[in-house]
């Protein structure tokens, strides 16, 4: 095991190597750059020269990679174009958000998903199970937007239950016990609306599951021995069918990085999504840059912590 | 010849018998490979569902203007202020959006180019996952480790983040643009998938069999190992076809997507937010479109898996 994760560790250094490359160019190549969008057009000659050393857009692109790489890789991602803000202080800001946002969804999804599947799969072709399946379509089959309109227009513009936007009410002093209250009233949203597409797809994950391991003579053989249903469904089935459900979800998670781009926008929160895209129109390469390899290195961790996990609940899985 | 005719003339009808009896079991096989999977398909209620509404759907959208007489491109894309946001009537069966636009004739508009933008960027993408995959599959060792690695840059991204990077740079927002731009994303896991089927494929007894009486690796590849994978890829590029329209109704919603006046099911919605509260219709009717066709997709999909999986017993 401790060699498996070794040399998938190894492995992961010239692909990250790669991904930076291959961004670097991406980034570079985008039309406009900062030159024409983030600059002042009245700007004199020698300011523009001056703005673009400073911003080292003056070297080729290879030896700008080189020094970005270079500082990168000692957690220095330089300055934001835009703000002059350190990119590092930015993302710090950012990322919490949308942790929050994503692990409160995360641990929704992780609930409902279950809880889903299950019901189907143990009312495998009744009435209960294709209605839950026509949901989980519906979640599949729909724009996330979509799903975050109605539920602005429902609940926050027709019903004045919920705030539509945003992590605090503007203008509003609070003592804490009410601030904390507020901030969770803008939680509810967001984060239903981004656990609907995890609960669509896991939900039919989980189904298939435990179908799987319904079948399974170890569910015969704890039945003959006197199992109670409860312990028959929690103790065998559950454990059996979590396993392969918990890789997807640990894969998913490790988008996290690059934030819910859509719910973010739809909801302003401000997250990394909004980040990226707020970004990406000032051609922020600093930040747009450093976006990218994060997300990338978090999407390389959780495929390998899912694959460990796979290993460490399963334990017939051998990774040599 | 004197036998063959004796035969002829002392076999008459009522004289013959089958030496087998013909049961159902003996009936069925003589039926073609084809033939097996559509009536296992057409034996799935929900997959032919699916396919009678894409049916319906292609119908709608690239008839549907000429029977209805909604083809007037003037209702389609050019605004006319005296009628905006109108309630449905005889004349605008859906309704007009905020510019005075026909709804009824734009989903139509929209939905040529959403399913259009589907099926190619489907196309574009299976073929070179098609290709990249059984070259990565078939000859395996270093070519393989380089072309997975390309693959592993794409998926190592999230797929939102290389979506806006991307768009920002086919700046013309185009359908052909929107089209390479939605194959560039999803054409690694098809040649993943590709590549799996050819690992495993490859090995079988019957391709080392054309491997020894000459075949060379071009033909081993599409002749003998393509056709036996091409289960997973149809049922794949199925999916694929719904999978892109959403893409394409994200790109539409963050501005990226096909450029107004031209219509688009995701670009109507992202024009119709704004107008939500007034008339839902603007959203509802280009939603419930994509819905019902992504869902289709979907459905014809799993129909098709299970069909074409010969480990299926009949039901």
């Amino acid at each position: 095991m401790g060699r498996y994760i070794l040399s998938r560790l190894i492995q992961a250094i010239p692909l990250l190597f790669l991904i930076s490359i291959a961004m670097f160019a991406l980034i570079h190549a985008l039309p406009g750059g900062p030159e024409a969008v983030l600059f002042n057009p009245r700007l004199s000659a020698a300011g523009r020269a001056a703005l673009r050393a400073r911003f080292g857009l003056d070297d080729p692109v290879p030896v700008q990679y080189f020094k970005w790489i270079g500082n990168a890789f000692v957690g220095n991602f330089g300055y934001s174009f835009a703000t002059n803000e350190a990119v590092s202080s930015i993302l710090a800001r950012r990322f919490p958000a949308t942790l929050e946002l994503f692990s409160i969804a995360l641990v929704e999804a992780l609930i409902i998903a279950i809880a889903v599947g299950m019901i189907s799969a143990l009312r495998q072709y009744t009435l209960t199970d294709y209605v839950l399946t026509t949901l989980a379509y519906f979640g599949i089959a729909m724009p996330i937007f979509i799903f975050g309109l109605f539920a602005q227009d429902i609940f926050g513009i027709w019903a004045h239950w919920l705030p539509t936007s945003g992590t605090t009410t503007f203008g509003v002093t609070f003592d804490a016990f009410n601030a904390a209250w507020d901030h969770i009233n803008h939680l509810i949203l967001p984060t239903s609306v981004l656990a609907i597409t995890f609960i669509a797809t896991w939900s039919r994950y989980m189904r298939a599951s435990m179908i799987e391991v319904k079948r399974q003579d170890y569910m015969r053989t704890a039945r003959a021995k006197g199992a109670s249903t409860s312990a028959l469904i929690f103790r065998h089935a559950l454990r059996n069918a979590v396993t392969p459900f918990i890789t997807v979800v640990a894969i998913d998670f490790g988008t996290v990085a690059g934030g819910a781009a859509i719910t973010e926008s739809v909801f302003a929160w401000p997250g990394m999504g909004q980040l990226f895209i707020q970004s990406l129109d000032s051609r922020d390469y600093p930040v747009l840059l450093a976006m990218l390899l994060l997300s990338a290195v978090f999407v390389v961790a959780f495929n390998l912590i899912a694959d460990i996990l796979y290993g460490v609940m399963d334990p017939r899985i051998r990774y040599s | 010849m004197d036998i063959f005719d004796q035969v002829n003339t002392t076999t008459t009808q009522d004289e013959f018998e089958p030496m087998l009896e013909l049961t159902p079991a003996l009936v069925q096989k003589r039926r073609s490979q084809a033939r097996i999977i559509f009536d296992r398909f057409m034996r799935n209620r929900t997959a032919v569902v699916g396919a009678a509404i894409l049916i319906f759907m292609f119908l709608f959208c690239f008839l549907g203007p000429y029977v209805t007489g909604h083809n007037n491109p003037n209702a389609i894309n050019v605004s006319n202020v005296s009628q905006t946001l109108a309630g449905p009537s005889l004349s605008f069966p859906l309704g007009t959006d905020d510019v005075g636009r026909d709804e009824l004739a734009r989903a139509m508009a929209g939905g040529q180019v959403s399913l259009l933008i589907g099926l190619t960027s489907m196309l574009v993408a299976i073929i070179v996952g098609v290709g990249i995959g059984s070259i990565a599959g078939f000859y395996g060792g270093i070519i393989d480790n380089l072309l997975m690695r390309l693959t592993d840059v794409v998926l190592a991204v999230p797929l939102y983040l290389l979506l806006f990077v991307l768009s920002a740079s086919f700046i013309d927002h185009t359908p052909r643009s929107v089209i390479l731009l939605i194959a560039v994303l999803v054409w690694p896991a098809a040649s993943r998938l590709v590549r799996g089927e050819f690992l495993a494929i490859k090995e079988r007894e019957y391709v080392l069999a054309a491997r020894t009486i000459g075949a060379k690796d071009f033909r081993l590849m599409f002749r003998h190992i393509l056709p036996n994978a091409a289960g997973p890829i149809i049922v794949n590029a199925t999916i694929l076809v719904g999978n892109n329209i959403i893409l394409e109704s994200v790109l539409s919603y963050f501005g990226f997507g096909i450029q107004p006046p031209f219509a688009s099911w995701g670009n109507m919605i992202s024009d119709g937010q704004g107008y939500f509260s007034v008339n839902p219709w603007l959203v509802f009717v280009p939603g419930l479109l994509i819905f019902l066709t992504v869902l289709s997709f979907n459905l014809v999909g799993d129909g098709l898996r299970d069909a074409l999986d010969p480990r299926m017993t009949e039901r």
